[in-house]
């Protein structure tokens, strides 16, 4: 086999104009929100929160991606990797967004009212874990993991864009050992502090788990989307091809199967057991208005994906990936908002302006974040050793 | 050992490496034969294309299996505890359904794995104790590193000629006439 000349590909400023626009509707509606929680006595933290998680996922996920392609040493995804690695480069933004949260620490989560944990012995008991300063304490800690990791990698990967040097793969190769433990157990403490203890009372081991598998599945469909409409636009068409689709929809249907089984298993054990602090959590979910979520998410989120995606002439259509990627991104949205919404609002819930406001805010910011991201480095990793593997890969 | 009177079972032919078996069966096909087959010591990537096979029905096979273990699985729960052997467990209702779902995941996984394995048995008529190629000295380098392509008389357009004409051309060697004498 003859190695050709892998010509790289950058975005050269076709996006600026929609970065822009993203950059003016996130300002825009970011001071919408702000005017409207000085002025509203709802003051949309519970939202924020969800939507917060939302691309939180999708930004670890990146780095779960970028982690476990190095740890493998994975030949076919060089050239889908750079799209992950804007993704994870995200964890500053995500740091950035994460202040409010901080700010809003008293509308979120019950146990810092020291007035409230006074009379709970449960909470008493959890204190040196659930308080203030430690609390925040670890989630810099997390943030500072994440972006460490994330930079290292991203680094390393630009980097060699320009010289080339097969030492910088190694050296990533190197820093995936160490990186998916640490991931790991980051991933897993910030799922529990920041979702889990919501419902102070209430525990399951199974909750790190759960956010890991929305958070691998949604950066993955996240991927596919971004490739396809790179593609539309005359970007990647040459080098991402139909069997780089058809890994990521293989990977897409795989972890929809694993967050099923994640979270069947966790409801599952809840319910053989019925033990009441264990089951308030699902208590919630599953009367008044919140059962018709939770058997959306059963349906949505599973079995439609399950059975329209395990086609290998599905995967393999691009106009189909698409449609089951978007999908399945809006059903892992519909899912923070179960996880976080029902605790505050037991009888169901209808989106308010300032709600609105967030989630567009939220997502202009994030969009522009990566179209930002996009711009400033070649689209994929054309120098690394084994891009050439990559482009020539093959499903059998 | 090879006798005249047996009836003619196909051509032979060897070829000394996976590309140029690949090459052939391409050539093969677009002069139009359709009953033939290849014979290699590993799976070569790419023959099942260059041979133009359809593609396996194994997939729905498996699909069928895997339904069939899920609904065999889920009714047996259901009647067992609804009417066969109607007890009460920890307060929960008869039928309750979130109790079913491992094992019904399992059977569906089970009989999924079993329609793949039999069914890939099936597909590819094994096991198989006698095959006319057998016959032939050197088709026993076909597990080291023989490459063969055998074209069968049950195809409609076979001319033995034409058939050893061919092969020929595309560089085989060692072309025998392969007759059955099972």
């Amino acid at each position: 086999m003859k190695s050709v000349e892998v010509k790289a590909e950058q975005l050269s400023g076709r996006f600026s104009k929609f970065t822009q626009i993203h950059v003016a509707v996130a300002a825009i509606f970011g001071l919408v929100s702000l005017v409207l929680v000085n002025s509203q006595a709802n003051h949309g933290l519970p939202m924020y929160l969800s939507v917060f998680m939302f691309f939180l996922t999708i930004t670890l996920g990146g780095l779960f991606w970028v982690t476990i392609f190095h740890l493998t040493r994975s030949g076919w995804s060089v050239v889908v990797r750079r799209l992950f690695e804007h993704l994870m480069n995200r964890v500053g933004l995500m740091a950035l967004l994460f202040i409010p949260i901080v700010l809003g620490l008293h509308g979120l989560y019950e146990w810092t009212h020291e007035a409230h944990v006074m009379h709970d012995h449960l909470l008493q008991v959890k204190a040196p874990y659930l308080n203030q300063p430690f609390f925040i304490v670890r989630s810099i800690v997390y943030f500072i993991v994440w972006f460490v990791l994330a930079r290292g990698f991203f680094n390393d990967s630009t980097q060699q864009d320009i010289n080339g040097d097969p030492l910088l793969t190694a050296r990533s190769q190197k820093r995936s050992t160490y990186g998916i433990l640490l991931y790991a157990i980051t991933i897993s403490f910030a799922g529990i502090d920041w979702i889990m203890t919501l419902t102070p009372h209430w525990y399951s081991t199974m909750f790190g788990v759960y956010i890991f598998a929305g958070a691998a599945l949604s950066s993955l469909c996240m991927v596919s989307l971004l490739a396809l409409f790179l593609r539309r636009n005359g970007f990647l068409s040459t080098v991402i091809s139909v069997e780089h689709y058809h890994d990521l929809g293989k990977l897409i249907y795989g972890f929809v199967i694993f967050w099923a089984y994640i979270g069947f298993s966790q409801y599952f054990l809840i319910w053989y057991a019925n033990i009441p602090e264990e089951t308030m959590f699902y208590l919630s979910r599953n009367t008044a208005a919140w059962k018709a979520v939770s058997l959306m998410l059963v349906f949505g989120h599973f079995l439609v994906p399950f059975v329209l995606f395990m086609s290998r002439h599905m995967k393999r259509n691009r106009v189909i990936h698409a449609c089951i990627a978007a999908w399945i991104l809006l059903m892992h949205a519909i899912d923070m908002v179960w996880l976080v919404l029902p605790t505050f609002y037991p009888n169901g819930y209808m989106p308010t302006v300032l709600d609105i406001a967030i989630i567009i805010a939220l997502a202009a910011a994030y969009g522009a974040a990566v179209w930002k991201g996009l711009d400033t480095v070649a689209l994929f990793a054309h120098q690394d050793p084994r891009v050439d593997e990559s482009m020539r890969f093959e499903n059998v | 050992m090879s006798d005249n009177q047996s009836p003619l079972y196909g051509v032979m032919a060897a070829f000394d490496s996976p590309d140029s078996l690949i090459f052939a069966s391409k050539s093969v096909v677009k002069a139009g034969y359709c009953k033939f087959d290849t014979y290699t010591p590993f799976p070569v990537h790419g023959i099942e294309k260059a041979m133009n096979l359809k593609p396996s029905p194994l997939p729905w096979l498996v699909l069928c299996g895997g339904l069939f273990g899920a609904s065999a699985g889920f009714g047996l729960q259901t009647w067992v505890s609804i009417k066969g052997y109607a007890l009460v467990i920890s307060g929960k209702p008869l039928f309750s359904y979130q109790a079913f779902v491992p094992v019904t995941f399992e059977l569906m996984i089970l009989f999924s794995a079993f329609a793949a394995v039999f069914g890939m048995f099936a597909i590819n008529k094994l096991p198989q104790f006698y095959h006319p190629v057998f016959t032939q000295k050197c088709f026993e380098s076909v597990t080291t590193d023989g490459f063969f392509l055998m074209i069968e008389c049950a195809d409609p357009q076979f001319d033995l000629a034409a058939v050893h004409q061919l092969l020929e051309k595309q560089g085989g060697f060692n072309i025998v006439d392969v007759r059955d004498e099972g």
